[in-house]
């Protein structure tokens, strides 16, 4: 009889809980969705007389130096690099690295940009593997490029921080070379970084979509498609969800707790003083940011990281769910390693907003909330066997969670569609509005067991393999290669 | 619990036993329903919202694909192919076809936009005679006066928009009206001020510089700095003044960079006297600007401070000795190449020494022999011409 009590007010408590997280999260996506709102309207309004074009012929605008690191890919690497080549700005260079690729990447970059190899002088301000060799074009058309060859560090992060050390400018931006990127990309990322008048920008976003279904022409986007297939669309939609919804919001209270890998804009300085990217991470983007904002804090640093509603980056995101499990499987391994590392900061109140609100969001809604839903599952059935389950009710909060979460997945398409108009016709969109009734379904517990298993092997230190990565490519070729997924 | 709504049914019409059984469940359930009901709703308005959204852009689209061709030709036939301008008629004297444009499609506030936006952009893209009569058109249409209408708006978006079409057409803005939004606590709208006050302004186009008390971003820089070198027939002042005068540090910095586009040699002692002021960042500015001056008398000044400064100054001390250029200072260089413990120090001690002409290639030779792997490495990449930086 007094076990049984004690079970009861277990139960009691678990149910508590339970209940103030789910509605505290379920207000905090309230919050976000009108913050974002807020931010969007502001960043248009802002934004509707701005001239690009001054920047380009001034003598004023800052330089930046692209990096992006590319392993084994020789399929595609011409184009896209040429691709880079054509961005809209007048100080730029592009730092491709070519991190010790099995395939014939090098010797088609040397032969198409005519390059040879130059002494280059540079100072290893973060560790990485051995630099081979650095080549630039005797070409002038293609004076901006610069070729690192440098030995396999398992890992963008390591491939990163060699161009880091050998980057010009004093902002670089992060990019894969197999991303598309708008042409005036570094316009628009360049843009929040001059017109702060008192915090030091130390990065800058900007939105990412999928890549999979977009007609692409010469490494331009012509036209925005949803993916077709259900897997890729779902991404599209989470995308939405995370950067128009999500990140603005965020935004808008200066509390951005990442800029993605996929694209963003770094302050040097502030990179490097933080330590650059660590190899080891599997969640790198991220580390990074929360050791900038580390590093801002501990020196002082009055910063802000921004975040701009327009799409300027399209990726090919997982097809196959195989793809997809090693992808999110690493990133939630990523979150668990960063959330480990960084557990001081969690509530304290030396790190500010980043102490108070980032890290208990992270800590709480993104780590927890996949084993909160487990724990929930297995409260629920053992509930259900002991008869303790009201099935009307139970019926009627599943209905509620269930429209709730479609009602925020609509309003960041809303948010999307009034200040972009994406796709070409009604029919795109519908079909894009029609992805978030599957997504608790579907798409949402395959996230939650893959995040477990994340966890599961951040605890039991699993070695992470280099899976393969088949991408369909943007020319439709069928690229099969080794990527962190 | 949904079978209890039948009883309360029979004792009550529909909706008095909806809201008994409402009342009679769980708080958490009750706002649970009602969560419910403002999801759907809310879902249902956002798809509403959507597809409005579509249809509206779908018929602006068309709108603009049905009018902008009318005003293109309107605009080519009376403006572009205009028989005064090919006879060399002065534009002053060419009389218009005003009603060709004064059609009911221009009568709507959206349409008439509609041309102004076209005007405008045509504007920019014709100087000369057909530059001059696309602004008389404006003025004969008297959209001047719509524009200046929304100068007068409340809202800051739409007195920006106004003066943008303002200065894009060469219209006078009186400075009574524009001298105050330079300093307005609106960002956009004071960037917005400070351009038109330069362009428009008859009497004196820099006399803001004299009352900002805000700081001008560099966004404000890179706007004002296009607005300046483009606009025609501008009286360029000695920005010395500012350089010496000035209070407000990003104005001093502003003017730096002016005085290197314009070369402006005289301002070489306002810039040297820079070299006192405590903030290390406009100190930099001035170094650096001494050196695209190519200041020689600014040479000993600079050697003699080098040893107090910090890196970033230290930096730019060392750029500006390679621009310079007397070759008085290649011992200096040679000895901070060889001695610093610093990367960046002795790359830049490298460039200099390179771009100096009066260094002799023996010099070079040796420092390559005698040098450490990285000093020498450092000299190649300073040597190789592939290599900007």
């Amino acid at each position: 009889m007094e076990q049984t009590s004690i079970w009861e007010n277990i139960g009691h408590i678990y149910e508590s809980a339970v209940f103030i997280y789910g509605t505290t999260l379920l207000i905090t996506y309230a919050l976000l969705a009108g913050l974002s709102s807020l931010a969007i309207r502001a960043y248009l309004r802002k934004n509707s007389f701005v001239q690009y074009e001054n920047m380009l012929g001034s003598p004023l605008t800052p330089g930046v130096s692209v990096i992006a690191p590319a392993f084994n890919e020789g399929l595609s690497i011409i184009s896209n690099v040429r691709s880079l080549l054509t961005l809209n700005y007048p100080r730029f260079e592009i730092v491709l690295i070519n991190d010790g690729s099995t395939d014939n990447s090098l010797i088609q970059l040397i032969e198409q940009f005519e390059m040879v190899e130059v002494d280059y002088a540079y100072t290893v301000k973060i560790r990485c593997q051995k630099i081979r060799g650095v080549y630039k074009s005797t070409n002038p058309a293609y004076s901006r490029l610069l070729v690192i060859d440098k030995v396999n560090g398992k890992s963008k992060a390591d491939a990163t921080n060699a161009g880091i050390n050998v980057a010009t400018y004093d902002y670089f931006v992060c990019t894969d070379v197999d991303c598309i990127l708008d042409k005036d990309t570094l316009l628009k990322l360049v843009k929040p970084v001059t017109e702060e008048p008192k915090k030091r920008i130390i990065a800058v976003g900007a939105t990412l979509r999928t890549a999979n279904s977009c007609d692409i022409d010469e490494g331009v986007v012509t036209r925005m498609r949803p993916p077709r297939q259900l897997l890729p669309r779902f991404q599209e939609m989470e995308y939405i969800r995370a950067f128009i919804l999500g990140k603005m919001g965020w935004s808008f209270l200066n509390c951005v707790p990442n800029v993605s890998g996929g694209l963003g804009l770094f302050d040097k300085e502030v990179a490097v003083k933080a330590g650059g990217y660590d190899a080891l991470s599997f969640g790198e983007d991220m580390e990074l940011m929360t050791r900038m904002c580390r590093f801002a804090y501990d020196n002082k640093i009055d910063y802000a990281i921004r975040y701009i509603p327009e799409t300027l980056c399209w990726t090919e995101v997982p097809a196959t769910t195989k793809i997809f499990m090693r992808q999110r499987t690493r990133w939630s391994r990523g979150l668990a390693q960063l959330m480990y590392a960084h557990k001081d900061m969690l509530f304290n109140p030396r790190y500010g907003r980043m102490g108070l609100v980032i890290m208990p969001y992270n800590f709480f809604f993104e780590l927890l909330a996949p084993l909160i839903e487990i724990t929930g599952i297995i409260y629920y059935i053992i509930a259900l066997c002991r008869g303790a389950i009201n099935a009307d009710y139970a019926v009627l909060l599943l209905a509620f969670v269930y429209t709730y979460s479609i009602m925020i997945t609509t309003f960041s398409i809303l948010w999307d569609q009034l200040a972009f108009r994406h796709y070409k016709s009604v029919k795109e969109v519908v079909l894009l509005c029609t992805t978030p009734f599957l997504e608790f379904i579907l798409y949402h517990p395959m996230n939650v067991i893959f995040s477990i298993r994340g966890y599961y092997y951040f605890l039991t230190g699993k070695k992470h393999s280099w899976g393969n990565m088949q991408r369909q490519g943007f020319g439709n070729k069928t690229v099969t290669r080794k990527v962190a997924v | 619990m949904f079978k209890d709504f039948s009883s309360y049914l029979q004792e009550n019409s529909f909706l008095g036993a909806s809201a008994y059984y409402f009342l009679s469940l769980p708080l958490v359930i009750q706002i649970a329903f009602v969560f419910i009901f403002v999801a759907l709703i809310a879902t249902l308005t956002a798809y509403g919202s959507i597809l409005m959204r579509r249809y509206r852009g779908y018929r602006r689209d068309q709108k603009l694909a049905d009018i902008l061709p009318r005003i293109d030709q309107l605009l080519t036939d009376h403006i572009i192919l205009n028989d005064g301008l090919s006879q060399n008629i002065p534009v002053e004297e060419i009389e218009l076809p005003l009603d060709e444009f004064r059609i009911p499609l221009f009568r709507t506030r959206e349409n008439r936009q509609m041309l102004i936006d076209r005007i405008v952009n045509y504007k920019k893209s014709f100087t000369g005679s057909i530059g001059a009569l696309l602004r008389q058109l404006y003025l004969e249409l008297e959209l001047d006066k719509v524009s200046a209408k929304k100068m007068k708006s409340a809202k800051w978006n739409r007195k920006v928009q106004g003066m943008i079409e303002l200065t894009d057409m060469d219209m006078s803005i009186s400075d009574v009206n524009i001298l105050p939004l330079t300093n307005s606590k609106n960002r956009e709208l004071r960037a917005e001020a400070r351009n038109a006050y330069i362009k428009l302004s008859k009497n004196e186009p820099f006399k803001f510089f004299d009352v900002v008390t805000e700081p001008l971003l560099m966004w404000d820089q890179i706007e004002l700095f296009k607005t300046i070198t483009t606009t025609e027939e501008i009286a360029i002042p000695h920005f010395a003044r500012w350089v010496t005068y000035s209070s407000n540090k990003s104005i001093v910095s502003f003017c730096l960079k002016l005085i290197v586009h314009y070369n402006q040699q005289d301002a070489a002692q306002a810039v040297i006297r820079l070299l006192d002021n405590k903030d290390h960042a406009l100190r930099a500015d001035a170094i650096n600007c001494l050196g695209k001056l190519r200041c020689e008398e600014a040479e000993p000044r600079l050697i003699s401070i080098y040893s107090n400064q910090p890196l970033n100054c230290q930096i730019e001390i060392l750029k500006a000795l390679g621009r310079i250029d007397t070759g008085e200072n290649i011992q200096f260089l040679r000895r901070e190449f060889l001695q610093s413990s610093d990367f960046d120090i002795r790359k830049n001690a490298a460039k200099s020494l390179i771009k100096i002409k009066s260094v002799p290639r023996s010099l070079i030779d040796e420092l390559i022999e005698t040098g450490t792997a990285e000093n020498q490495l450092i000299l190649k990449h300073c040597m190789n011409p592939l290599i900007k930086f």
